[in-house]
Order: structure tokens, then sequence, then C-alpha cells
């Protein structure tokens, strides 16, 4: 070699210094890159700039809204009820009086009081303070029903639970945080109040997840879009074994069938009720919404309740995610024609074809299983020994669970519209199976004269069954005037402490 | 070789101080492979994309779009002819991105461009081709006749697909979208909080 850097700088040392020179430039340029990356990823981290410091338990939702005006108005409309599609809406309708026959299905429960079909989230206290399932309860009278009733129906349920504990908050009944819950269903129920990430805040639903051995913080952002509704819009129960008192519990041990829930209850023989009529051990089945959806064909293909329920909305150049929870028939052009090309009386009809199907399904079971418990009361009346009676009421209380299990989740019928109709025609056939037994005891006792009452109206359904409608209505007026001021205006001071910090 | 590498050879007494600015360039280069992510590029996750985080319009809109189902960006994005051309393709639009991004160039309203185009639309034709060979759609779709095929690109009458008509880049101010978490490691964190 002719010459080299060696040679180079030994003849000139300031050619060296030089060298020396332009590593330091371009070493400084190259630090200059790496903190322009760093601040561009920085920026991610101030996208989301608040007005109002939202503490760990907000339970206020208007709070929330500060810094959300978009999707606080939509949740706002959740308080609309002028919707109404084929059976049902988002209006208060009385579902008993709809449905008669209903009463008598819950005879001896108190769903056979009162029912309504379900309102917006905008009204989940007004509503459970009205009805009249939770009595009229005063300063010497408690409430018929637990304190869990409140759990699924406000933010302010994570707010008590870390004050008080889980168990301790279940305790007792359900008058006596009626001036703590008054918050309706909001932010704080599915958000984080630190990252606005969805969060599970209900116990019930990651325990269950932990006794089927699987871990809820796995869950992707697409499976949490359905886990958050999954906290309330599923079967459940209040577990008083072991120690624990009206302990929120979702029966998911052995599967999420109509099957194998009613096996996890079968094992230790849990009954709801035992019923006023035929004195079969019920069960009662609460909207498992979640559990349906999951064995239907949307599940399958991939969807999250939020995707039709909570569909994207853009507003003046802004996109966000639409709170206003409601049935996607109101709403087919963003829900349904995101992926279906058909018309929306063609989507809308399709929904209703389903719909037809399982209520004719429904109502046959219906008439079977009221004819059941009139018959079993009656096999009773002449003299049937309980051994006889046994597999007969274990029968209706088969066929119950079943046709519960597929009505009273409001949207089984279009969620899974064939396991819905395959859990009815099980149902059905259990139906007649008890009362061609009853027939059998009919005829060995010789007395066919089985009596059943007028029923054909809400009213005469109640009276029928003994339950007095004008007293609970009356006591409930007094609960209203007199109570639910108190707790309020307690709510009212409570929270009048509670800071808000503006940044 | 032997020659070349000579030329290179610093005088005795700089040996140590070489290495050493050697070895911190070095580890500039490797952290900034780190800050950037440099090794997520490689693969087709859609998270890769949410590095920038000014594409949140395009994932959000994406991800509430028919299209999640089956296909991340890259399946529309990147050619798929060969691997070759989709790693120099992806290279290309990378670099080009990133050189906008760091300059700050970016529009408010980010649009595809013609090379671009031609991808997606090649892509397009990769999965829902039938629409165009199959005759029983002939009269169905009496505008995808032959002149019509070569001639224009399908996004010019589906362009809500899937990304709606809303993208400036303040047009998802709430979106839950997965942007890159901070590049302090966990275990460091908890030795500094501690």
């Amino acid at each position: 070699m002719k010459w080299s850097i060696k040679q180079i700088v030994e003849n000139k040392p300031w050619a060296g210094w030089l060298l020396f020179f332009v590593t330091v430039v371009f070493v400084f340029f190259l630090g200059l890159l790496a903190s322009s990356i760093i601040e561009r990823r920085a920026e991610a981290q101030f996208v989301y700039s608040p007005k109002v410091e939202i503490e760990q338990f907000e339970p206020r939702n208007e709070i929330w809204g500060e810094n959300f005006p978009r999707e606080y108005a939509t949740f706002l409309q959740t308080a609309d009820t002028n919707f109404k599609s084929l059976f049902n809406g988002n209006g208060l309708n009385d579902a008993l009086k709809e449905n008669p026959d209903m009463v008598i299905l819950w005879a001896g429960y108190a769903f056979a009081k009162d029912y309504n079909q379900p309102r917006g989230h905008f009204y989940s206290i007004v509503d459970i303070r009205n009805t009249l399932r939770t009595g009229a309860p005063n300063d010497t009278t408690p409430s018929p029903q637990p304190n869990t009733c409140w759990t699924c129906k406000s933010p302010d349920v994570p707010r008590l639970m870390a004050k008080m504990g889980v168990q301790e908050f279940y305790k007792g009944s359900w008058d006596k945080l009626g001036s703590e819950v008054v918050n309706p269903i909001g932010c704080a129920d599915c958000h984080d109040s630190k990252t606005m990430n969805l969060k599970i805040t209900r116990p019930a639903l990651i325990e269950a997840f932990q006794r089927q051995g699987k871990d809820l913080n796995e869950s992707s952002q697409q499976e949490m879009r359905s886990l958050v509704c999954a906290q309330c819009h599923v079967e459940y129960f209040f577990d008083n074994r072991q120690g624990k008192q009206k302990y929120l519990t979702f029966p998911w041990d052995s599967g999420m069938t109509v099957e194998a829930i009613e096996k996890y209850y079968d094992n230790f023989n849990y009954s709801d009720w035992t019923h006023a009529i035929s004195k079969a051990p019920m069960l009662k089945a609460q909207h498992p919404d979640y559990e349906v959806f999951k064995m239907g064909v949307h599940f399958r293909a991939g969807l999250a309740c939020a995707d039709c329920h909570m569909p994207y909305i853009s507003e003046g150049g802004v996109k966000f995610t639409d709170h206003h929870v409601q049935s996607p028939l109101n709403n087919i052009s963003r829900s349904c024609q995101v992926c279906h090309k058909e018309s929306e009386e063609e989507l809308r009809e399709r929904v209703y074809q389903r719909q037809r199907n399982i209520k004719e399904l429904r109502t046959i079971l219906e008439k079977e299983l009221v004819a059941a418990h009139f018959e079993a009361k009656h096999a009773w009346d002449i003299g049937a020994q309980e051994l006889e009676m046994k597999n007969i009421l274990l029968l209706i209380r088969q066929a119950q669970w079943r046709w519960d299990f597929a009505v009273a989740g409001h949207g089984n019928s279009f969620h899974a519209p064939l396991e819905t109709a395959r859990i009815l025609a099980h149902g059905i056939n259990k139906a007649q199976e008890a009362r061609r037994l009853l027939i059998q005891i009919f005829a060995k006792y010789n007395n066919f004269d089985v009596k059943i009452p007028d029923i054909s109206t809400k009213e005469m359904a109640q009276k029928a069954i003994g339950i007095n409608t004008q007293k609970l209505k009356a006591d409930k007026e007094i609960f209203l005037k007199n109570v639910v001021p108190i707790w309020l205006k307690k709510a009212k001071e409570r929270e009048a402490k509670y800071s808000v910090k503006y940044l | 070789m032997r020659g070349i590498v000579d030329i290179f050879i610093p005088p005795k007494k700089w040996k140590f101080y070489v290495i050493i600015i050697l070895g911190i360039i070095t580890g500039l280069i490797f952290f900034l492979f780190y800050v950037s992510k440099a090794h997520s590029y490689l693969s087709d996750n859609a998270e890769t994309c949410m590095n920038c985080h000014i594409m949140a319009p395009q994932y959000t809109s994406w991800f509430h779009s028919a299209h999640r189902q089956y296909a991340n960006c890259n399946e529309c994005h990147v050619p798929h002819d060969n691997v070759f051309n989709k790693y120099f393709f992806k290279a290309k639009d990378g670099l080009r991105h990133a050189t906008i991004f760091t300059l700050r160039k970016e529009p408010q309203v980010i649009r595809i461009h013609e090379a671009g185009k031609e991808v997606v639309h090649s892509n397009c034709l990769r999965c829902h081709g039938d629409l165009l060979t199959d005759n029983k759609l002939q009269n169905y779709n009496g505008n995808t006749t032959n002149i019509n095929r070569k001639s224009s690109n399908c996004t010019f009458c589906h362009r809500e697909t899937p990304h709606g008509s809303v993208n400036s880049l303040s047009s998802v101010p709430n979106s839950r979208v997965p942007l890159p978490e901070s590049a302090v490691p966990h275990w460091l964190k908890k030795m500094i909080t501690k």
C-alpha cells in the first residue's frame, strides 16, 4: 500500500484531528436521530390530553364526560325510549301484561310480581328502585332482595367493593346501600381511569375465568370488547355455600351450554325457588346473552358485542365509538351493513324471521309448562306421593330452565337461532314427558278433573297465585316518596365532598 | 483485501481510543434499532404499523371494518407476487415513511401514492378476482366489462373500503389503538421506582 491513515496522520497530525471531529459530528447527528425517534414515540403518550383528572373509582359519569364529550353525549342517548322493534324496544313495557303466562311460570318467585322489558343503561338505577321486585324497604322492613342486586347497576359498585371488600358488599339486604349507589351504569364500569383501556371491574367474571383455569388478563382487545359486557349480561346465581353469603357467581365451571350449567346446579341440588303451584325445585335463568352469543355464527366470525351494539360513527370529521348501547336494529346501516350488502329492509326481515320462529317455539313450550304446573298441583291434590312426583318435578324443572334460558336473553333468537331452537325443542320434549307421566298418576287415582283458573290477563294470573299487586304498588309509592329522597339527599351530600381537579 | 484493511489501521497510540469510539457508534446504532423497533417491520402484524401513532385513523377504521376478519395491513398494502418484491416494496415504502415522519412532513390527511394504489388494486384481485372473471356476474356487474377491468381501479368506486371517508390525523382522538409502550423495559422501571 502506498498510503494509509497511519502514514497520513503521522505526516500531518491535523488530518487525525479532522478525522476525529468528523466522527464527532457523525455521532452527534446519530444521537439527534435517536432523540427524534424517542420524541415521536413519546408523542403517542400525549395523544390523550385530559381536562379533568379522573380518580381511580370516580363513579360520576359527567366527570368522565368532561374529557370525552362525544362518548358521553351518545351515552346519554340511552335515555331514549322511542324505539320499537317487532317484539321489543327500548321503552318501558310491561312484559307480564303482554304475556300473563309468565306470572304462572314464576309463581312463588319475585319475577311474578313485576317484570318489564329492559330499557337503556341510563335507567339502571331508576328502574331497580321502581320495580316491585325490590319491595318497599324502610327503617323497620328490609327489602326482600339481597344487596347483590346492585352489583350490575352502577359504577359506584367498584368504588364500594374496594372500600368494603367483595363479600361484605354482597351481604345484607338491597336497601343497605341505597344512598351509596346512585350513578347509572357508565364509564367506570368498563374503563380504566388512567389509561382508558377496557377493564374488568366485577370480580364474578374474573373468578369464573380463574375456576376454568383461564387468565382474563391475556384477552385481546377484541375479546375485551365482549368481556366488559359479559360482566353482567350472563347467567348467574347467588352462592351461599362454604361460608359465602349471596356471593355473585357465574356457573360456568363445566361449560357454558344450557346442559353444562344445569349439570353444575344439579351437582349441589341447587334451586332458586320452589314453585308455588307445582312444588317443583326451579331454576331461574338470567339473561345468558354472552353464553348464547358465543354459540352463534357472528361470534365465529370474530365479532364482539361492541361491533354491533356500539358501532363506530363519525361526527364533524371525528370518528368515535357510539356509546349509545342499543339494539342494532335501530342502527342497521352502521352495524349490519358494515359487512352485509343487503338492504336495510332485507336485513331487518332476516332478524324478524328468526325472532318469529323462536317466538312460535317458546309459546308452545310456555303453554305446555303452564299446563304442567297446574296438572302437577292436581296430582298433589288427589294424593300423589313424593316418590311418584319426584321425576315429574325434575322434568318440569328441566323444561322451564330451558324455556327461561332461551327467553331471558332478549337477543338469543338472533345471536344463536339454531342453539335457541335446539334448547326450546328439548324443553318442549321434557314438558310433554312430564305431562305424560302426570296422566298416568291421574289414571292411577282415577281423577282427571284438572282445574286451571282464568289467567288470561296479568291481574287475573297474579290474583290466581295470591299476589296482592295493589298493596305492593301502594307500598312502593310510599317508598319512592319517603325513602328514596333521603337516599338522594345523602348521596348528594357525599358527592359534594368529592373533589374535581381541572388540569 | 488485506491491503484495504491496512488503510484503516490507526496509529498504535490511537488504537485504544478508536476501539472505544467504534463501540460507542455501534452501540448507538443498536439503540436506534431498538428504539425504532426496527425488527418489528419484518412481521405482518397490524400492530407494527402503530409504531407511528399517526397511523391511528387507518388502524382504527380498518379495525371497525369487515376486512378486519380477513386481512391485516400488509395483506393489501404490500405486493404478494413474490417474497423479494414484498420486502423490497416494504423497505422502499418504509424508508419513505420514516423520512417524512422524521422531518415532520406528514400531511393532515394521508393519501395513498400511485405505487401503493397499484399494489392495493392487485391485492383486491388476489382475493376478489372472481368478481371480474365469473361469467355469471357479467350481467349483474355490467361495468366490469373487459375495457373497464384493465382501465380502472377497484378503489375508484370502492373508495370507502375499508377505511371510510374520514381519515385526517385528528379524526380518532380517543381510539384505543395498540401504541408502542415506553421504550424503558419493565425491569428497569421497577428498579427506578423502588
